[in-house]
C-alpha cells in the first residue's frame, strides 16, 4: 500500500498572530476558569447543606464579610500595612542580599571569609530569630520587617552568588579579549548574565516575604493580615479569616506577577520574553 | 628550534621577509589543570613578523587555540614567554575571532559589534555608523536588532567576525573563523578578507582546519604536532600578491596541499594511538 505523508501548514502558519492572540485568549480564560469553578462549586456545597458552614462559610457570605470589612477600612489598612512592611522587608533585602552576592561571587578572598558562616546563618530558620529581634528592638516595626529582610536577603545572596560564579569564562575572554576590565566588564557582562537569576530570586523571595510576614504578624501586630487572619480565629469570625487567606494570596499573586512583569521588561533576551504564545 | 623542520619552498618570495617581528613566541610551554596533567604545549617558537599572515595548522586538541589565547594575553604560558610589539596607542592591539563565537546572548548583534569599539573609548555615534558598516559587509543589516538565540551558528560566527575586525586592530587572531559557515559565504569572507588584508597588511594569526584555506590566505603555514603540541614544519606560501582565489587550480597549490596533508596525517594517526 502506497501512503503519501503531506506536510501542510496548519492553523498556526498560515495566521500566526491570530493563532498567538486566540492563544493567549484561551490560557487567560482557562487562568480565570478554574479559580471561578472553585468557588461555585463552594457555593452549591455551602447552600446545599454539604459543607458545616462554621468552617466552610458560602463564598458569598465571604464575599458579603469582604465589602463589610472594606467599607469600615479595615481591610485597607491591613493590605497596606502587610504591603508595606513586605515591600520594605524586600528593598533592604534585595539590596544586601545583590550586595553581598557581588560581594563574594567577584572576590575569592571574601567568599572564603565570608561563605561559610553566612551558609551556616542560612540554615537558622527565621522566624526562630523573631524573639530576638523583638526583645532587642522592641515592639515597633523594625522587627517585622528585619526578619522579612533577613529572609530575602539569603535567597537573593545564595542565587545571585551562583549565578556570578556560573558565568561562563568564554564571555569574560571575549570582554577582556577587548581590553574590558573593571567597571567595563561588570556592566558589558557580570551584569547582565546575572540579571536572569536576579529576577527568578526575586520572585522566590517575594513569595516568602507575604509568608512570613504572616507568620510574624500572627504574634506581632495589631494591624495587617496576618494580625487580621490571626484575631478572626479568637473571634470565631471564620468569613474574615477566609477574607484574609484570598487577599493575602491576592497580594502574592500581584507582587509575584509585578516581579515577573519587570523581569520581562528587562531581559529582552531571554526565552520567556521571546515566546510571546507560551 | 632544534625540533624544527623547515621546508622552504625555493620559489617562495616572502614579501615580510625583512619587516620587524611582531609576536614572537619563545619556548613556551603550556600545562592545563593545578596539577600539571594536561600538557597542551611542549615547547612552540613561533615568530610573526609586521604584516605577515600566518596560518596554523594542526590536529585538534594540539594547542593551537592556547597559543592564540596566549598572545591575545587570556592565558599565561606555563615556560617562555609571549611578545607583543605593539605600536599603536590602544591598550589592547589585538582582537580575536573565538572558535565558539562568544557573542554576547544579552546584547542585540548590533550592540555586540560595537562592543569593541566602545572599549576603545569610541563615541557612540561613530561606534554605531562603523558597527553597522561591518553589518553590511557581513551580510547582518536585517538582523541588526535581533537578539544572538534567534541566529544560526553561521551567523554567529559572522557576527564575531564583524566584532574583531570593526576595532581594526594591528593584530588580528582568529580561530578557526570560517568553520561554522557554509561553502558560499566561506569563500566570500575569505576573499574579503584577503581583499582587506591586502589593503592594510596588520599581523593575522589565522587557525584553521582547512589546508586550502591555509594556502590561499598565509604568507606562511606552520604545522603543529599532536598534543603536547610542537611546531613540527612551517612553509612559505610561494604565491604573489595579490591572490585571487583561482590559484586553488595551481599544480604547485595541490603540491603543497599533499604535502602539508602527508605531515599531518602521521600527527591525527599519532593522535588516534
Ligand atoms: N582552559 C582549559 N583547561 C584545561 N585544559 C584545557 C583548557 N584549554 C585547553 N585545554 C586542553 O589543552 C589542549 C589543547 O587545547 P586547544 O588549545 O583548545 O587545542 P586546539 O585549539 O588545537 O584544538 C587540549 O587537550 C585541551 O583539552
Ligand atoms: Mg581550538
Amino acid at each position: 500500500m502506497e501512503k503519501t505523508i503531506a506536510i501542510r501548514p496548519g492553523e498556526a502558519e498560515r495566521d500566526p498572530r491570530g493563532y498567538a492572540l486566540r492563544a493567549r485568549r484561551q490560557e487567560k480564560v482557562l487562568a480565570m476558569a478554574t479559580p471561578v469553578v472553585f468557588f461555585i462549586l463552594w457555593e452549591i456545597c455551602a447552600r446545599a447543606g454539604l459543607l458545616d458552614s462554621r468552617f466552610f462559610p458560602a463564598p458569598s457570605a465571604i464575599f458579603l464579610s469582604a465589602v463589610e470589612m472594606l467599607r469600615t477600612g479595615m481591610l485597607q489598612q491591613d493590605v497596606i500595612a502587610s504591603a508595606l512592611r513586605v515591600l520594605a522587608g524586600f528593598a533592604i533585602g534585595v539590596t544586601s542580599g545583590l550586595g553581598a552576592a557581588l560581594l563574594l561571587g567577584l572576590s575569592r578572598l571574601t567568599r572564603a571569609a565570608l561563605e561559610p558562616f553566612l551558609t551556616a546563618l542560612y540554615t537558622v530558620p527565621k522566624l526562630a530569630l523573631l524573639p530576638l529581634l523583638l526583645l532587642i528592638f522592641g515592639l515597633g516595626e523594625l522587627p517585622s520587617v528585619l526578619l522579612v529582610g533577613m529572609t530575602v536577603f539569603f535567597l537573593v545572596w545564595i542565587q545571585c552568588m551562583e549565578a556570578v560564579l556560573a558565568i561562563p569564562e568564554n564571555y569574560h575572554e571575549a570582554a577582556r579579549s577587548f581590553g574590558a576590565k573593571g567597571w567595563n566588564m561588570f556592566r558589558h557582562v557580570t551584569w547582565p548574565a546575572l540579571l536572569p537569576q536576579l529576577f527568578i530570586s526575586m520572585r522566590i523571595a517575594i513569595g516568602t516575604a507575604v509568608l512570613v510576614i504572616v507568620g510574624v504578624e500572627f504574634v506581632q501586630a495589631s494591624q495587617g493580615i496576618g494580625y487580621r487572619i490571626w484575631h478572626s480565629w479568637s473571634l470565631f469570625q471564620a468569613n474574615r479569616m477566609y477574607v484574609g487567606i484570598c487577599t493575602v494570596a491576592l497580594m502574592g499573586f500581584l507582587f509575584s506577577s509585578l516581579v515577573r512583569w519587570l523581569g520581562r521588561l528587562m531581559l529582552p533576551w531571554t526565552a520567556s520574553s521571546t515566546k510571546g504564545s507560551r | 628550534m632544534n625540533s624544527l623542520r623547515r621546508t622552504d619552498i625555493s620559489a617562495a618570495m616572502p614579501l615580510v621577509a625583512e619587516a620587524p617581528a611582531k609576536i614572537e613566541v619563545r619556548g613556551v610551554r603550556k600545562r592545563y589543570d593545578a596539577n600539571g596533567n594536561v600538557e597542551a604545549l611542549a615547547g612552540v617558537d613561533l615568530k610573526v613578523r609586521s604584516g605577515e599572515f600566518v596560518c596554523l595548522v594542526g590536529p585538534s586538541g594540539c594547542g593551537k587555540s592556547t597559543v592564540l589565547r596566549m598572545i591575545a594575553g587570556l592565558h599565561r604560558p606555563s615556560e617562555g614567554e609571549v611578545l607583543v610589539h605593539a605600536s599603536g596607542t590602544r591598550a589592547v592591539p589585538t582582537a580575536m575571532v573565538f572558535q565558539s563565537y562568544n557573542v554576547f546572548p544579552w546584547k542585540t548583534i548590533q550592540a555586540n559589534v560595537r562592543f569593541g569599539l566602545e572599549m576603545t573609548g569610541m563615541s557612540g555615534a561613530e561606534a554605531d555608523r562603523r558597527a553597522t558598516a561591518w553589518l553590511g559587509k557581513m551580510g547582518l543589516a536585517d538582523f541588526a536588532n535581533a537578539y544572538p538565540p534567534a541566529l544560526s551558528g553561521g551567523m554567529l560566527q559572522r557576527v564575531a567576525i564583524a566584532r574583531a575586525m570593526a576595532v581594526e586592530p594591528e593584530i588580528l587572531l582568529m580561530d578557526e573563523p570560517f568553520a561554522a559557515l557554509d561553502a558560499q559565504h566561506r569563500r566570500i569572507l575569505q576573499d574579503e578578507l584577503l581583499t582587506l588584508w591586502q589593503e592594510d597588511r596588520r599581523s593575522v594569526v589565522f587557525v584553521t582546519h582547512s589546508l586550502e584555506e591555509a594556502l590561499l590566505l598565509g604568507d606562511r603555514v606552520v604545522v603543529m604536532s599532536a598534543r603536547p603540541g610542537r611546531i613540527i614544519a612551517e612553509f612559505e606560501v610561494p604565491f604573489a600578491r595579490p591572490r585571487a582565489p583561482e590559484i586553488r587550480g595551481e599544480p604547485m597549490f595541490a603540491k603543497l596541499e599533499q604535502e602539508i596533508w602527508n605531515l599531518l596525517r602521521e600527527q591525527v594517526g599519532k593522535h588516534a594511538a
